[in-house]
């Protein structure tokens, strides 16, 4: 994993002193409270219903043992004992106080984190697979790219002020887990002609309140000359994208404006105009970062399957858990495991300042010290042997963080909601702890399948609702939470945005809701095999729809 | 003594408040030369040095001659703003020799000034404000950043402006004026001249009484204010350099009010002004035009060939005129709204695609934490509208992050702030 040189330390001390000094004048009165919030938003620090919010960025999702540590220690003196991770693989302190923001960014700092661009009309954290660098379809490990990518948008002097945030996402498998074509700009890893591997580049993608599947604008581009491209389509953005009316701000407005082939060619120009200039990649920076993320250097492991028929008879929880939360690795006799975030009954994304210990000593003893943050808003320990899978399985028992639901229906996306969040017109995190309680048992789970439910809390859709297999959107009527059901949205490579069935519910209806949809995909499944989406996909809306609704 | 002159060196900021300077000029008669001069040089300030500025025009030799007598060693400033006469430059000499001065030091006008605002040399011309500025305001005030204050020859009577002028002034910055000839007369001059046998500067003789720079100065008729012949037929009696005394007798707040621009790293007047009612393509210099006045008037700009600049707006197609950018000594870009980051973009556009190498300003809603930014795009000038910016400017209180980790690929990017594989030698 990437460690910072004397340079990037340098950077974020500064930065970090900068930010001490805005909080310092603030307390003292110098600034009043709107000319600190576009420099607290630069910083990650949102003011929220009951308190200063505080976002720190979790590089492509990827922590080591030491950095999670600091972050639970972070939750223990500065926060109430737990953060939550969010679906930009980043966390969030939901209770920090405006005094104790310095230190705690500098805590930060001495173990190589920071908040810099988690707000503000800037280049967001890139985000990316929670399996790279492990993953058994990998094209190539993104985060190398990931990481220059990062190095190149911090702070960059040029798009600090764009018309509105900017979100990049990369995945260097086939299998999109980083959801790319609902990105800003989504880069997708491609074997080119002569088996040289570039990226195909997709831009506009995006969820709110106008949510839209990106379009490819670039069939390949090379390592090389990606940072180039990239920046031809930020100067473009942030010269044209729209400015007088914030909810069509986003690039996916202009290049829905203007038309994909437009700004194809407004791209291309600027391109051609600085392909070969300072921004052009040597091979030997490349390798150099590459040599951070070097594969860690396996043990010869005993165990090169598992019986999983017989453990199921033996230890249905640990089989379960087997089949839901390891992600198939590169490597012979490893797999991925998925922590999920999502105890039943619990809040999603929540850890507790125990809990992200137990999981840092775990990562330390059973994963080469390396964790990643998913978009799904659960931990990874990337390369775990199965030889030590019961170690880690019983370690995780121990901290209730043990349920075999990884893309279960349980192992639902939610937004922090009107429990939290100052633009929340509903609450989602009570409806996500309803739904969980409902299809606890594992048994009902396991006969459902493949099944992501996602929910915000407002149009903004910070829950990813218009990409689940079941969305669910939290409106205020009239001073009355009332809940949207959508339909058939999809994240992945096959990306969807769901369809909305009917008129809104009442929170109190959304479990039943959710159980008839259910129950009307098992009955006409053709077999277990088939997945709620794909049953979605071959019966189309209506039956869902007569399924909540009735027949009128 | 009124004033202990230990008590004023210990009290360096400010070096003295308004009442000690009152009592300052109470010290000594009003004819009392070279017991100010010897006051000021050898005990107002100790270990802070005052310095010495001559014109070395009509009047000069006697303030010179008596500083020969206190100290012939002690620096003579002579602002050499490259427009003197011939025969001034040869009174220079001609004063060295004969009072026996060792240090005259030149002061000439930043080269890069010039290439900028006055490349033909006929800013004297167009706006002889602007050119006194560089020529000899900016110059002289990098040399009087060593000294605690400065002596200078000016005398009350030479002016109404300088009507009562005392023997010691406090200026805004906290510097110490003093002027050991204020109570002379005319007549005092001519008589001194005289007894001593003082050289004459070769232009009296041709009805030359108060001598600047060549081309604003003209020979005065008989009946005259001896300073008629400068800047004849235009409003302007100072150069600029003395505007900046105590309040008392000018006003040195229209001054400090001018000096809007923020350029090297401090505050000056901006030579510049926003296009707006009264000005035309044909007269109009030293303006920012809006690129669609450009655009319907240019072959008119071209012709009257004044320095002027060109105003960017968010959302200007400014590429449109990418063949003119180099007519223009300062380009300025707009910014509305500090959220309205576009400019950024055309800045760089301008510096590294179109190779524009004049200056580069920024001018609106500016946060102290864009000004960094700002800089690395290839902006080196600032009009500031936001008070805490300007304040943070003034104070040099910008919280910066010195290493940034992505070229930018401007002009004047330190190449070693960035990441080795970025680093570019600079062009």
């Amino acid at each position: 994993m990437y460690r910072y040189d004397e340079f990037d330390a340098a950077f974020v001390r500064q930065r970090t002193e900068q930010f001490a000094d805005q909080v310092r004048r603030r307390i003292s009165g110098e600034l009043n409270e709107d000319q600190f919030r576009p420099l607290r938003l630069m910083n990650g620090l949102y003011l929220q219903l009951h308190a200063y919010m505080l976002r720190v960025a979790v590089p492509y999702g990827t922590l080591s043992s030491k950095q999670l540590r600091r972050l639970a220690e972070i939750a223990r003196k500065y926060d109430r004992g737990y953060g939550h991770f969010t679906t930009r693989q980043n966390i969030q302190f939901n209770w920090p106080r405006l005094n104790d923001v310095p230190k705690i960014l500098a805590e930060l700092a001495d173990v190589e984190m920071h908040a810099i661009q988690t707000s503000g009309n800037c280049i967001r954290n890139v985000t990316t697979d929670q399996f790279a660098g492990a993953a058994a379809d990998e094209i190539i490990d993104p985060r190398p790219i990931a990481e220059i990518i990062r190095q190149w948008s911090s702070l960059h002097p040029e798009f600090t002020f764009l018309p509105r945030k900017f979100k990049i996402a990369i995945t260097g498998a086939p299998q999109d887990r980083a959801a790319v074509k609902f990105h800003d700009i989504g880069l997708m890893a491609k074997t080119g002609p002569n088996g040289e591997i570039g990226w195909t580049v997709y831009v506009g993608g995006g969820l709110g309140r106008t949510p839209m599947v990106a379009k490819q604008i670039r069939d390949f581009v090379d390592h090389e000359h990606l940072l180039a491209y990239l920046e031809a389509i930020l100067r473009v953005y942030n010269r044209y994208g729209r400015r007088d009316n914030k909810y069509k701000a986003r690039i996916k407005i202009l290049v829905h404006e203007a038309g994909i082939d437009t700004i194809r060619d407004q791209v291309e120009e600027e391109f051609a105009a600085m392909k070969d200039g300072i921004l052009k990649l040597p091979q030997e920076e490349l390798d150099r970062i590459t040599a951070y993320f070097a594969a860690p250097a396996f043990k010869e492991v005993e165990q090169k399957t598992i019986d999983l028929p017989k453990l199921k008879i033996t230890d249905p929880a640990f089989a379960r858990f087997i089949e839901r939360n390891t992600h198939p690795h590169f490597r012979d006799g490893y797999v991925s495991v998925t922590v999920s975030m999502k105890p039943i009954g619990g809040t999603p994304g929540d850890a507790t300042d125990i809990q992200m210990e137990a999981i840092a000593d775990l990562a330390e003893k059973y994963s080469f010290d390396e964790l990643r943050v998913s978009h799904e808003q659960n931990l990874v320990l990337p390369h775990v042997a199965l030889d030590d899978l019961r170690a880690v399985y019983e370690g995780l028992v121990d901290i209730d963080l043990a349920e075999g639901n990884t893309g279960l229906i349980t192992d639902i996306i939610s937004c922090p909601g009107l429990d939290y969040c100052a633009l929340a017109t509903a609450r989602s995190i009570p409806i996500a702890k309803s739904i969980s309680q409902k299809f606890s048992a594992p048994e009902r789970q396991e006969q459902i399948g493949d099944l992501k439910i996602k929910i915000s809390g407002c149009i903004n859709a910070c829950g990813h609702h218009h990409v689940g297999h079941i969305g669910i959107l939290g409106l205020d009527r009239k001073g009355v939470e009332n809940y949207q059901i959508t339909v058939g949205g999809d994240a992945s490579e096959d990306a969807a945005v769901g369809s909305i069935l009917g008129a809104g519910i009442a929170g109190d209806d959304v479990p039943d809701a959710i159980e008839k949809l259910v129950d009307l995909y098992i009955e006409k499944r053709e077999s277990a095999d088939e997945t709620f989406i794909a049953a979605f996909r071959r019966l189309g809306e209506a039956p869902f729809k007569e399924a909540l609704y009735g027949t009128r | 003594m009124a004033l202990a002159s230990s008590n004023l060196a210990e009290a360096k900021a400010p070096r003295a408040s308004d009442l000690e300077i009152v009592a300052l000029n109470g010290m000594f008669d009003e004819r009392d030369t070279l017991g100010v001069i010897r006051y000021a040089l050898e005990e107002l300030l100790p270990g802070e040095p005052l310095a010495v500025v001559s014109s070395f025009g009509a009047d000069s030799a006697v303030l010179l001659h008596h500083i020969a007598q206190v100290d012939p060693h002690k620096e003579v400033l002579f602002l050499e703003t490259g427009k003197h006469f011939a025969e001034t430059l040869e009174y220079v000499e001609t004063i060295k020799q004969r009072f026996g001065l060792t240090n005259i030091r030149f002061l000439e006008p930043d080269a890069a000034d010039l290439k900028r605002f006055d490349p033909h040399g006929t800013l004297w011309d167009t706006d002889p404000d602007s050119c006194c500025h560089i020529r000899k305001t900016e110059p002289l005030k990098g040399a009087l950043d060593q000294y605690a204050g400065w002596i200078t020859g000016r005398r009350r009577h030479q002016t109404q402006e300088r009507g009562v002028l005392p023997h010691f002034e406090l200026t805004s910055d906290v510097r110490i004026k003093v002027n050991p000839l204020a109570y002379w007369t005319y007549e005092d001059v001519k008589a001194y001249k005289a007894e001593h046998d003082l050289p004459e500067h070769p232009l009296v003789q041709h009805g030359y009484r108060s001598i600047g720079c060549a081309p604003c100065t003209s020979a005065t008729r008989e009946g005259e204010d001896p300073r008629a012949g400068r800047w004849r037929g235009l409003n302007k009696a100072e150069c600029g350099i003395h505007f900046d005394f105590n309040g008392q007798i000018a006003s040195p707040a229209a001054k400090l009010e001018n000096r809007t621009l923020f350029k090297s790293g401090r505050f000056i007047a901006d030579p510049f002004h926003v296009w707006g009612e009264g000005d035309a393509p044909e007269t109009s210099a030293y303006v920012h035009v809006p690129l669609a006045i450009w655009q319907e008037n240019r072959d008119a700009f071209i012709a009257a060939d004044h320095p002027i600049g060109l105003l960017i707006e968010p959302g200007d197609d400014f590429e449109a005129i990418a063949e003119d950018f180099d007519r223009f000594a300062s380009i300025a870009v707009a910014f509305p709204k500090f959220t309205d980051g576009r400019g950024y973009s055309y800045a760089r556009l301008l510096r590294e695609r179109y190779g524009f190498t004049g200056e580069l300003r920024a001018t609106g809603d500016i946060l102290t934490d864009q000004v960094p930014f700002l800089r690395r795009c290839g902006f080196d000038a600032l009009t500031v509208t936001n008070e805490a910016t300007k304040k943070a400017l003034e104070n040099d209180a910008l919280a910066e992050v010195s290493v940034y980790l992505q070229p930018v690929g401007s002009r004047g990017e330190a190449p070693v702030g960035t990441r080795p594989f970025l680093r570019r030698a600079d062009q």
